[in-house]
């Protein structure tokens, strides 16, 4: 785990990218230094203590050059709402980087990201190092309806495909990212890594339809934090263990904040 | 005119450097927080509650925010007493501050048992007291907490003091209906200390799903939602019995930490504030030193229990 600095930061630019949806820029030098693709900052949304909780949000790019970090959330609650609201100029306090990040693997030669609704919040600066890396990156994202795709231009500008599913078909293919991934598949397009970020039930289709091709599928997970540094146990997701006898799955509860948050697909035990 | 203030407390025959402490399950097993701050500037440090074999814990969600609060249904997923002795303590000997270790279990064998191997490698592995968890259900008696009723605690805190000579402080449940009558139980047990509060039991409910949002159905409550009431026990508690008592329950910045000590806490615990800022002991206890200071208080221990009434 790289260090974790707890600093404020200075709002640079906001903007409300889609309603209810908002690209935030901070200047934070150090953090940036640190972040790789995956990981996340934990936010204190409020300047007093209500609402009480920091809030995690995942690193969208990461700039080391200017050493800005972006961050892209919804506003979902209390918290975010807040958030939403701080001005440009203030002072953020924040706790980052956290986590592990995804895994790239030097091998790998083609690239699978697959975003759905604000799950692509992760997924641009994982791209933008595939891309640097010299990988053949291609891109779903899957959203409801065309007003709330997030993030195609966005991907589009680093020279990758991009493939958009909506849900009722107001945009590009009716349906699932999931559909999506397996034409790929079925075209012959065949990636040696699927990233995914987005609801669970999409993560679990993702998996399975990746898993079922023989590709290596990483998940990044969310929970309700506390403390984002190992401690509370509040984060946990359910984790297979290998088990000699494998009549049943055994599972343990590992940390999404610091075990996490990017998990192998094959490992996680999806409830239902 | 004071400039260095006494802020040394004894709390069980523990000498505390000063009044801050952690409070269990909050601290991880210190190692997380010392990215963060010093650990030797802590008054003590009381670690993740431990049971006799590992614990899984609850399934998710486990946490929910609440006004002004947090529900928790962790469910003590711990390492085990045997992985804490091995790997998490070695960690900690290199600092210069007690370290209390909270001890849960389901039935009075495994607190007798934890107490005995805790007690057994007090010295080598540093361990300075126990602060035992009377909030856990008692599962030969309908699992009843045992710290709900004032037999149940005697029986617990008793038979553990019979097989340990370390520091007992023993740590009360809030949901009762007579705290005061349980504190003198525990007293009377061979408790040498007290801390409360534990968390208050609580519930949220999601309107759309209809669902409980926490897995587990009910959680803890805790916060600084929860100060007015800890306030309110610690200083009943402080009344009743000739024992040092710790405070907690939703301290979130030096002004709650002095109004525990003003109405009878020898030391504190910091709980949930860890979550949000991880330097909060830290900066709490410069707090208590700015206020001696300022109010020319020579010794922490004289504003112990000084509530004008």
């Amino acid at each position: 785990m790289s260090f974790i600095y707890n600093i404020k930061v200075k709002i640079l630019t906001k903007e409300e990218v889609v309603p209810n949806i908002f690209l935030v820029k901070l200047l934070a030098p150090s953090v940036t230094q640190e972040a790789l693709p995956g990981q996340f900052i934990h936010i204190k949304c409020s300047t007093d203590h209500y609402p009480l909780l920091r809030r995690p949000l995942s690193i969208h790019r990461i700039d080391k050059e200017k050493g800005e970090i972006f961050i892209l959330f919804q506003i979902m609650g209390e918290g975010t709402k807040l958030l939403a609201d701080r001005t440009i100029g203030d002072d953020l306090d924040i706790m980052g980087p956290i986590g592990n990040g995804f895994n790239i693997y030097p091998e790998s030669r083609k690239i699978m990201i697959i975003g759905g609704g604000i799950g692509v919040a992760p997924l641009l600066a994982l791209c933008e190092e595939s891309v640097r890396q010299g990988k053949e990156v291609r891109v779903l994202i899957g959203a409801l309806r065309k007003e709330l795709v997030i993030g195609e231009e966005s991907f589009k500008i680093l020279g990758v495909k991009v493939a958009v599913a909506t849900d009722d078909g107001s945009y590009e293919h009716k349906g699932l990212v999931a559909d999506l991934l397996e034409g790929n598949i079925r075209e012959g397009w065949l990636a040696d890594q699927v990233f995914a970020c987005g609801p669970k039930l999409m993560l679990k289709k993702i998996v399975g339809i990746s898993l079922n091709a023989h590709i290596n599928c990483q998940v990044s997970l969310e929970e309700r934090m506390a403390c984002g540094i190992g401690a509370c146990l509040g984060c946990v997701c359910k984790i297979k263990i290998k088990d000699k006898k494998e009549d049943k799955i055994k599972y343990e509860f590992k940390r999404i904040c610091v075990d996490g948050p990017v998990f192998e697909g094959s490992e996680v035990v999806w409830d239902d | 005119m004071i400039n260095k203030p006494n802020l040394e407390v004894e709390i069980a025959g523990i000498k505390l450097k000063n009044p801050v402490m952690t409070a269990s399950g909050t601290f991880g097993y210190g190692e997380e927080f010392s990215p963060f701050i010093d650990l030797d500037r802590l008054g003590a440090m009381v670690l993740k509650g431990i049971t006799l074999k590992p614990k899984r814990g609850n399934p998710p969600p486990r946490i929910i925010e609440t006004p002004s609060g947090m529900l928790n249904a962790i469910g003590l997923q711990n390492v085990g007493v045997e992985v804490l002795i091995k790997e998490k303590l070695p960690y900690l000997k290199k600092f210069n501050t007690p370290v209390i270790i909270n001890i849960s279990g389901d039935t009075i064998e495994e607190y007798i048992e934890l107490a005995r191997r805790l007690g057994e490698v007090s010295k080598e592995m540093g361990v300075a007291g126990l602060e035992v968890n009377i909030s856990c259900p008692n599962v030969k008696n309908g699992d009843m907490a045992w710290g709900t009723d004032a037999k149940a605690t005697y029986k617990i805190v008793s038979s553990i003091r019979k097989v340990t000579t370390l520091p007992l402080i023993v740590k009360l449940t809030p949901n009762v209906t007579d705290i005061k009558i349980i504190a003198q139980a525990a007293k009377e047990a061979g408790a040498d200390a007290l801390s409360l509060i534990n968390t208050l039991v609580g519930m949220a409910v999601d309107i759309d799903s209809r669902k409980p949002k926490l897995a587990n159905i009910s959680g803890g409550l805790s916060g600084p939602a929860v100060k007015p009431v800890a306030l309110w026990l610690v200083w009943q508690v402080f009344q009743t019995v000739n024992i040092p008592v710790i405070g907690i329950g939703g301290i979130i910045k030096v002004e709650d930490a002095l109004e525990f000590i003003i109405a009878g806490a020898r030391a504190i615990e910091i709980g949930t504030a860890n979550f949000i800022n991880p330097n909060i002991t830290i900066e709490i206890t410069e707090g208590i030193k700015k206020y001696l200071i300022k109010n020319n208080i020579k010794d922490v221990n004289e504003l112990v229990g000084s509530m004008k009434i």
